[in-house]
């Protein structure tokens, strides 16, 4: 046997049964080990009847509704989103929301960064860099009375999303994206 | 770097899924949990993966996972007590005869599950078998009864 290789002699180490089948069986272990899956067996089980009420996300809880006091905008949006997967937020304008013929409407940068925003329908007729986020114009009739942006959140965290008509009161939203 | 969080934490997501498991898993499997297993890995690679297919992604993944088994394997030697929770311990199922009636509910085995074992250990009946101890890597060893 080459000098440099480690040997050790054989011992009676691993723990027998009757003492004679050396098993090395641990059974306070597996009892222990029996009582932490119990309660991780209903954590799962929690775990996901709290995701089929949606407060992970694409559920009813998830699903919220808000809407600017002088009503010129009634938002539906998901309040809990999940990193990568597509959502949609749909603004409903009002009466005053229509100005000049037109309809404006100012999203925070947020939208894009955050929210990752994919697409917008229909689309605007031009929309600007403005401040920190974007100006969208619609002018051409007939005038949109919903607009939805099609989203797939591109950051895991929360999101703060600042809605506004020009001239007309804004919404801030704060939605949570989870991994 | 999304993929290597994804793959480590895939990694030890499923380690600990299929150590709450049942033990049979992994040995001694029928149709019903090829299905699992198959059901599992194809979930996991979604979101390990993403959008994004490329080889570069791929093969960070695969390396990931790689490290991880590495890490994992050095670990369990390391510590033996890690290696009790990753692998579990061998648990008698039958001593001297005597069935383990408790342990084999709670493990989730019957008596045709230890018969299988002992058949292929040419043990034709249930009195046959000394001891039937359930290994950690989910397979039923089988010391006859020499009597």
């Amino acid at each position: 046997m080459p000098a440099d290789i480690e040997t050790k002699q054989i011992e009676d180490s691993v723990a027998k049964i009757n003492n004679e089948v050396a098993v090395g069986s641990d059974l306070e272990f597996q009892r222990r080990w029996w009582r932490f899956e119990h309660i991780l067996w209903l954590a799962l089980t929690a775990l996901v009847i709290l995701d089929a009420l949606g407060f992970f996300g694409r559920g009813w809880f998830a699903k919220a509704e808000a809407k600017t006091p002088d009503g010129s905008m009634r938002i539906e949006y998901e309040r809990i989103e999940r990193f990568g997967a597509p959502s949609l937020l749909t603004i409903h304008f009002g009466q005053n929301a229509v100005r000049n013929g037109g309809i404006q409407l100012w999203a925070s940068d947020s939208l894009l960064h955050e929210l990752g925003s994919q697409r917008l329908i229909p689309q605007a007729d031009r929309s600007a860099l403005d401040g920190h986020g974007i100006l969208y114009t619609w002018v051409a009739a007939p005038q949109p009375d919903s607009v939805q942006f099609s989203m797939q959140p591109a950051k895991v965290g929360s999101a703060w999303l600042t809605l506004r008509v020009p001239g007309a009161d804004q919404m801030r939203l704060k939605i949570a994206i989870f991994p | 770097m999304t993929t290597i969080w994804h793959a480590i934490f895939g990694y030890f997501y499923l380690v600990l899924t299929v150590r709450v498991l049942k033990r049979r898993p992994g040995a001694q499997m029928t149709p019903f949990e090829f299905v699992l297993i198959f059901l599992i890995g194809g979930v996991i690679i979604l979101c390990t993966m993403g959008d994004d297919r490329s080889e570069t992604n791929s093969v960070c993944a695969v390396v990931t996972i790689a490290l991880m088994h590495r890490l994992v394997s050095y670990l369990k030697t390391r510590f033996p007590k890690f290696g009790l929770i990753v692998d579990g311990t061998p648990v008698a199922l039958v001593e001297r005869g005597v069935w383990h009636k408790d342990l084999m509910r709670r493990l989730g085995l019957d008596e045709t599950d230890v018969m299988a074992a002992a058949r292929v250990k040419s043990v034709k009946t249930l009195d046959g078998i000394k001891y039937a101890i359930l290994e950690r890597n989910g397979a039923i060893s089988i010391i006859k009864n020499d009597s």
